[in-house]
């Protein structure tokens, strides 16, 4: 088999609910980029990548070029085993994991589609039957996030991250954590989240004050040190976002022991075959996981799916239903929230079919030249 | 000093001869340059430089850096040129990373402050110490008779600081170079054998006890922590490179005992700002210093330069110009900036960069953002 083709498409994805997160971070409105590429054998492979702005090293604008400096190694090599072909990439074109997070998904999109199974096949077999999902409440009053928190908990949600910081009130946040978990009573998982957007000593307050009401802390510094100090001060079990993002980010945290979760966003890593990566090493490290993405619509939630559910459920805290927080859909067939659960399809690849409609005109366009 | 416009050009700039990374894993034949103006509304207008060495080198493009000065552009349009560093958390709020579309703003910025200053920039990073900068050559990979060559060539030219690339994949060939450069090297003269990255810890560790000189080894291993084991086993000093990013970095480098100096380069750091706080940390902490940019022509050398000029000379191992090794057509400022004269090269004194680059040089810009 051999790539003929790519394009680019960019789909604005609107958030049913403005997000909104510490240090003014604010989502609302984001461009999803879509890579298809096309073969000889006239299988097509889809790819999905979407980063919001102010939090990883990533931009939407940044995808195109990135894909254009790639092309050349691209066109007329063969797709199948996606690790060899990212390598070829990664020689190529340094660093960029997200542009290349779209390109590494539809690659294995590809290889399943060849090997006629569906993705989760090739990431190691159904460990688990569904992934839970969590639900992410936006910064707001406490008394609004607690409503957030009982709508969801009544459609089955039992894992709930709250957002923390965007006014920089370290008593604001307290009372958020134990708004919400009035809300939804003892035994399910609560998280605050502060996206590296609070001092020490405001992580260190807000967890000493919502300790009695069960709570897990979830990046609240922007450096591993910091987070493990606060980590250790707390005694709260500890989630890390941005923090780590390869290999080697979740050594140091482990060394640091301020990892007793991680998330594994496929384009933080560089899309399915690191975040396989990073998923087989925290099996290792006997940290838990949050396999997801930053954001996107059905393409990357069906790829995080088939990752999920590959991953020992004793190890998988849960997955997000990405598609399930903006509009449009892009893919009719997508995966679809079950309650609280989502399953992949059993399609071969993906097992999705984008609407090109939806779709619109690719942004970009590289094509093989037959060989005469 | 309200920012009115931002104009950026993209010019290409072929390499007088091809140049082969260590092992000869890579070859570039020529760079892709982003030359960038902001005018202020008082008319003083700042020049910048982002020019990557190539795509593989490290994770940076001339494609993504154009993306990135656009993404970038509107945020810094209207805002206060002198606000230098409330600027630079400015861009890094609105872009994380991407360090190398920053380099080329900040540098603008800087160019600004001198001229509004009325001083040369290296009056600004701490004043000069010394005639000048101490340029060293670049010495291609090949076998050890050609690489004695070439150092024997530049040494005629002047030089008299080295720095050869070696790293491939058979270790007895480095021995063999490394001691040929050291057997051939005279009283007086430095060499820094400079890896690339190229090695396993294990083959550093083999070919840099198996050699004879004591000399300055940069960036054996490909991280940072492999750089570390390897300082541990070893007699030289070493130098980082490729592997450190930002300030954490050099912190984290220093916590593990890696390295005794390192590269400061505006390209990989995000600007000049960034530079002078690594520098200083370096200062305080005795480290040894290569400042000098990635690449670009005359513009981006002589930014780097002024930061060099003004670093004490204890400090201050040699510096390196890209320009030198374009072809003649890539002086967008003939007779203009740091240039080599026998291995040293003296600082403009005027106000700035001191480095104007003519209109016809440049052409018709690629994009221009604000009025």
């Amino acid at each position: 088999m051999k790539i003929t083709g790519i394009e680019l498409y960019s789909v604005p994805l609107t958030s049913h609910v403005t997000y909104y997160m510490a240090d003014g971070k604010v989502c609302d409105r984001v461009d999803s980029t879509i890579l298809k590429l096309e073969t000889d054998q006239g299988v097509t492979g889809w790819g999905e990548v979407c980063p919001i702005p102010h939090y990883l090293e990533a931009y939407a604008g940044g995808v195109a070029p990135a894909i254009q400096e790639l092309a050349p190694i691209l066109l007329g090599a063969d797709p199948i085993g996606p690790e060899a072909l990212m390598a070829r990439c990664d020689r190529h074109l340094q660093g960029h994991r997200y542009a290349k997070s779209a390109l590494d998904i539809a690659l294995w999109d590809l290889t399943a589609k060849a090997a006629g199974l569906p993705l989760y096949r090739l990431l190691g077999g159904r460990q688990v039957e569904a992934a839970p999902l969590y639900h992410s409440i936006t910064c707001a009053d406490p008394a609004e996030m607690a409503r957030i928190a009982r709508d969801a908990y009544a459609q089955g949600i039992r894992q709930f991250q709250a957002k923390l910081g965007a006014d920089q009130d370290w008593e604001a946040d307290a009372a958020r954590l134990i708004a919400v978990r009035e809300a939804v009573g003892p035994g399910p998982l609560l998280y605050g989240d502060w996206n590296c957007g609070a001092t020490k000593l405001h992580a260190i307050r807000v967890a000493r004050a919502a300790m009695p009401c069960d709570v897990m802390l979830e990046q609240p510094c922007d450096s591993l040190e910091a987070c493990a100090e606060v980590r250790h001060a707390s005694g709260l079990a500890m989630k890390l976002d941005e923090s780590v993002h390869d290999l080697d980010s979740l050594l140091r945290a482990q060394a640091l022991g301020c990892c007793d979760v991680a998330a594994i966003k496929l384009s933080k890593f560089g899309g399915l075959g690191p975040a396989r990566r990073a998923r087989d090493l925290c099996l290792q490290l006997k940290i838990m996981m949050v396999i997801e993405d930053v954001w996107g619509s059905d393409i990357t939630t069906a790829a995080l799916t088939h990752l999920a559910v590959a991953t020992p459920g004793k190890y998988l805290l849960n997955a997000c239903d990405l598609s399930g927080y903006v509009t449009p859909r892009l893919a009719p067939d997508g995966p679809e929230r079950d309650r609280a659960s989502l399953r992949p399809s059993e399609r071969p690849g993906l097992g999705i079919t984008p609407d090109e409609a939806v779709l619109g005109t690719p942004i970009l366009t590289f094509r093989r030249e037959r060989a005469a | 000093m309200k920012i009115e416009r931002i104009t950026v050009w993209h010019k290409e700039l072929p390499l007088s001869k091809p140049y082969w990374f260590s092992g000869g894993r890579l070859k570039v034949e020529a760079l892709d340059s982003t030359i960038l103006r902001i005018d202020t509304a008082d008319g003083l207008s700042g020049w910048g430089e982002g020019c990557p060495w190539g795509h593989s080198y490290l994770p940076a493009f001339g494609g993504g850096i154009r993306a990135a000065i656009e993404l970038l552009a509107p945020f810094l349009l209207g805002q206060d040129a002198g606000q230098i560093g409330q600027l630079n958390r400015l861009m890094d709020l609105m872009l994380p990373g991407h360090q190398s579309a920053k380099s080329p703003l900040d540098m603008a910025l800087w160019d600004l402050a001198g001229k509004r200053a009325g001083e040369p920039l290296y009056r600004l990073f701490g004043g000069a110490e010394g005639d000048g900068v101490a340029i060293n050559s670049s010495i291609s990979s090949g076998t050890p008779a050609e690489m004695v060559a070439l150092i024997e060539a530049a040494r005629a030219k002047g030089y008299r600081t080295h720095s050869a690339k070696v790293g491939g994949p058979n270790p007895d060939l480095d021995v063999a170079r490394i001691n040929a450069i050291e057997e051939a090297r005279l009283d007086g003269e430095f060499i820094t054998f400079d890896v690339n990255r190229a090695w396993t810890p294990a083959v550093a560790v083999e070919v840099m006890n198996g050699v004879t000189s004591n000399g300055w080894f940069e960036q054996p291993c490909e991280s940072l922590r492999e750089c570390a084991e390897v300082h541990a086993r070893v007699k030289q000093p070493i130098m980082l490179d490729e592997c450190v990013h930002s300030f954490q970095d050099h912190l984290e480098a220093w916590s593990l005992r890696a390295c005794e100096g390192v590269k400061v380069k505006p390209n990989r750091l995000g600007g000049l700002t960034k530079c002078l706080q690594v520098r200083d940390f370096c200062l305080s902490v005795g480290w040894c210093m290569h400042i000098e940019d990635l690449g670009g022509t005359v513009l981006a050398d002589t930014a780097a330069l002024h930061l060099a000029y003004s670093t004490p000379l204890e400090n201050r191992l040699a510096s390196w110009l890209c320009h030198a090794h374009l072809t003649d057509e890539c002086d967008p400022a003939p007779g203009q900036g740091a240039r080599n004269r026998d291995g040293l090269a003296v600082l403009p004194a005027a106000p700035g960069l001191g480095v104007e680059p003519s209109a016809d040089w440049l052409g018709p810009p690629h994009a221009v953002y604000g009025a």
